[in-house]
């Protein structure tokens, strides 16, 4: 059980991916930009982020750049985009250890994709303390 | 010399710096003039032979003047010893053989001419000449000179005395005085008559030598001085043969070969500005020669009209010549390069420069010469940048190589304005992307709430409905997307085709209000179409417009909130018909009123975005009305609403136009 921000403007897509994530026992937090996500994030710290790419106002990237350059946040964060230029963009994700995520998208591999990235997170924080 | 130079000061000084100076110079014979050598040769000859000339003339004298003295002392020495040997009374045959062993004791001892001893009657007696015994002397008194004169030949006859010392002078003096009182002397009937000197010898063997020696030691010096200097000569004139033959063995004749490297004198130096000054020549005959052909060339092809035709040219073109050399530039290139027509035949490629786009063709040219001056095959392209006037240009620059025989240097540059067909390539791979990725959002979603409803795990029945619902609505979403991208794909190829037609704007406008009227009523919003009493047909394609529209007003009802209203109103100007879409909806900012009319460009605003959209329709409904030979106007404030005019030309106020300008 975690706490999972979702960061999309498309309401159809977030409200199937919080249908799903809720259904395997996460709390679901949703934002519409990368403006509101920082808000939201500030105010209440996730255990993951899942954003889109195109948004408007802040994009996907660039909340990616605030949040590993600025806030020093080091939760798993998945990039899930539409655009076909995928090698050039996971380039420019390459310092940020972004899981990159594809549309159109299988819901169910989505969930098993991030309760394996938890559980990692979960491992590996056990191992530092 | 040094006592001299220590006497004579600076004078002196510098004599003797000057004369070895000149000496070494002429020795090392590289630079002497010709008049030196000879000269010094000549001042050594004639002091030599004037030094040589003293000296004999003194040794000759001092010698003759020895053998005179002496020679007479002892002639004198004789006939007193002889005087006193015959004192007593010997036998006339005694006497004789004793005058003849005293002239050989004389000749033998003394240097002579000869020594006679006569009697009283000129008869020889005795002589160091035996031959001329028995004969008569030949010597006259008036051949007895004075013994201190100067004659050569110097005879004397001096008397054999009995006992009587007596002074030859005397004795001479008496007999050439022709005394007669000898008589009372018994015994003075002998003379002792001799010739003083001997023949002597104009110079002996080894002096006349010696002189000869010398004299062809100096001739040797003098040739050997000659031999330096002309050698020296030479050495250019051989260098220069070496060179001719060397060129005269090479195929391509290049002239740089005849140079010689060690141009230390003169003539190879003079020989080396010969070979610049030729080449020169060779160069400017050359490159006037290129000037003519070409000239030619353009003179047959028409007289001046290709010239005329490639200045015409949008397209820079220039020619490279073998020197690295802009031959030619026509306009468009020398406008590029921001060259003077006159001037950029004499710009070499080195020493080129140019600003801007120029400046970089200069640069892709040089970097496709090759080490050995020819050029490979390159295009690249080249942007303009943003300081300069003209923004976003780019030029694509060639460098042809020409391979002509003999000619590896030669190119071609061609300069075009690609900007359109980049922008083009640009906006095609913007518009691929963009399509890629409005298609798939809708996917996503379909293929999302399929398998919620098929993964069995939603089991309330709002979540089934709801799945449905969405992928209806996000298929037909595709579809209408797919639609527009085939539309939007047909336009930008430009094979979208325009059925022209007589339309009825009535019917246009009321057809268009119906098929939205069911969404305007879903959000209570009121559509009034306020139409003049009396309306006329346009020309135009009625599916098109329609969909012009439909567009127009599915943005209206779409960005306009609950209870809201759209008036659809119609005004005729002086060409052209305008139908007009107001709504007092969310309104567009001024900044985005460029960009929405863009394909899948939308208003940069949260309120738009809320909406589902794909940034076409606004883009199709302008495309459609400028095939029309109209456009749409938009006018419009953030929150204040938006009003979009279709202006379309009227076919009447067209020709009502036109006769009235003939009229006039």
């Amino acid at each position: 059980m975690a706490k999972i921000l979702i960061v999309e403007d498309e309401a159809h897509i977030a409200r199937v991916m919080t249908m799903w994530l809720e259904r395997h026992g996460h709390h679901i937090a949703h934002a519409t930009n990368g403006e509101i996500a920082l808000d939201k994030l500030s105010r209440d710290p996730v255990d993951l982020v899942i954003t889109d790419m195109n948004m408007p106002g802040l994009d996907g990237l660039g909340l990616v750049k605030v949040l590993r350059e600025e806030r020093r946040l080091t939760v798993p964060i998945l990039l899930v985009t539409a655009r076909c230029d995928q090698a050039k963009l996971s380039e420019e994700l390459e310092p940020y250890d972004v899981r990159l995520y594809r549309k159109p998208f299988i819901p169910s591999r989505l969930v098993a994709d991030i309760e394996q990235m938890l559980q990692l997170t979960t491992v590996a924080r056990s191992n530092e303390s | 010399m040094g006592s001299e130079s220590a006497h004579g000061g600076y004078t002196g000084d510098n004599l003797v710096s000057i004369g070895w100076r000149s000496f070494r110079a002429f020795w090392t014979a590289e630079e002497v003039p010709r008049w030196f050598g000879f000269s010094l040769v000549l001042v050594y000859l004639a002091g030599l032979g004037a030094v040589g000339q003293f000296g004999m003339s003194k040794v000759r004298t001092e010698a003759r003047d020895y053998f005179r003295s002496s020679s007479e002392y002892a002639v004198q020495s004789l006939a007193d010893r002889l005087g006193d040997e015959t004192k007593g009374a010997l036998a006339d045959s005694a006497r004789v053989s004793l005058f003849q062993r005293g002239l050989y004791d004389l000749a033998a001892h003394v240097p002579v001419g000869w020594v006679h001893v006569i009697d009283g009657t000129g008869k020889i007696v005795a002589s160091t000449i035996p031959s001329e015994v028995g004969g008569a002397t030949t010597v006259t008194p008036g051949d007895l000179a004075d013994i201190e004169g100067d004659g050569e030949d110097r005879f004397v006859r001096i008397p054999i005395r009995n006992g009587q010392g007596s002074s030859a002078k005397e004795t001479v003096a008496g007999v050439a005085g022709g005394d007669d009182a000898e008589s009372d002397n018994e015994v003075t009937a002998f003379f002792l008559e001799a010739r003083l000197l001997p023949e002597l010898p104009e110079a002996s063997g080894l002096a006349r030598h010696v002189g000869t020696l010398t004299i062809i030691l100096v001739a040797m010096g003098v040739l050997f001085g000659l031999f330096r200097c002309l050698r020296a000569q030479l050495r250019g004139v051989r260098h220069i043969a070496d060179r001719l033959h060397f060129y005269g063995d090479r195929i391509d004749k290049e002239l740089a070969s005849l140079y010689i490297a060690d141009a230390a004198d003169t003539v190879t130096a003079t020989w080396n500005k010969l070979i610049d000054l030729t080449q020169e020549l060779r160069e400017t005959v050359n490159r006037s020669q290129a000037h003519e052909e070409l000239a030619r060339v353009l003179e047959r092809s028409g007289g001046g009209a290709l010239a005329e035709a490639l200045n015409a040219l949008p397209d820079g073109i220039a020619f490279i010549s073998d020197e690295v050399r802009f031959e030619y530039a026509n306009s468009t290139a020398n406008r590029l390069f921001g060259w003077d027509a006159q001037q950029s035949k004499q710009i070499t490629l080195p020493d080129a420069q140019a600003a801007g786009i120029g400046g970089k063709a200069l640069d892709i040219i040089r970097g496709a010469q090759r080490p050995d001056g020819s050029f490979e095959t390159r295009a690249e392209v080249v942007e303009s940048d943003e300081s300069e006037i003209v923004d976003n240009s780019s030029y694509r620059v060639w460098v042809i190589p020409l391979h002509r025989a003999h000619h590896a240097g030669e190119a071609l540059v061609v300069i075009r304005d690609v900007s359109q067909q980049i922008r083009a390539e640009r906006s095609r791979e913007d518009f691929v992307t963009q399509v890629t990725h409005e298609l798939r959002t809708p996917l996503t979603n379909i293929r999302a709430y399929a398998e919620t409803l098929s993964s069995g795990m939603f089991d309330d029945p709002n979540v089934i409905t709801e799945c449905y619902n969405v992928i209806t609505k996000e298929t037909r979403r595709l579809s209408r997307l797919i639609e527009d991208i085939l539309s939007v794909s047909q336009l930008e190829v430009g094979s979208i085709e325009l059925h022209l037609d007589q339309v009825d704007l009535k019917t246009l406008l009321s057809e268009g209000v119906r098929d939205v009227r069911g969404l305007a009523d879903e959000k209570n919003i009121d559509i009034q179409v306020q139409l003049p009493a009396k309306t006329e047909p346009i020309r135009g394609d009625r599916d098109k417009l329609a969909v012009v529209l439909n567009n127009l007003l599915g943005n209206a009802i779409k960005y306009t909130p609950a209870d809201g209203d759209i008036i659809v109103g119609c005004q005729y100007s002086a060409d052209a018909i305008v139908l007009t879409i107001k709504d007092n909806g969310i309104g567009i900012d001024p900044k985005d009123h460029v960009r929405v009319f863009e394909k899948f460009q939308r208003a940069n605003d949260p309120d738009v975005m809320s909406e589902t959209g794909t940034g076409i329709g606004l883009y199709t409904a302008r495309e459609i009305v400028r095939r029309h030979g109209g456009d749409i106007e938009l006018i419009s404030q953030k929150n204040e609403g938006s009003t979009f005019m279709v202006r379309l030309p009227h076919r009447e106020s067209r020709a009502a136009a036109l006769s009235t300008q003939e009229e006039a």
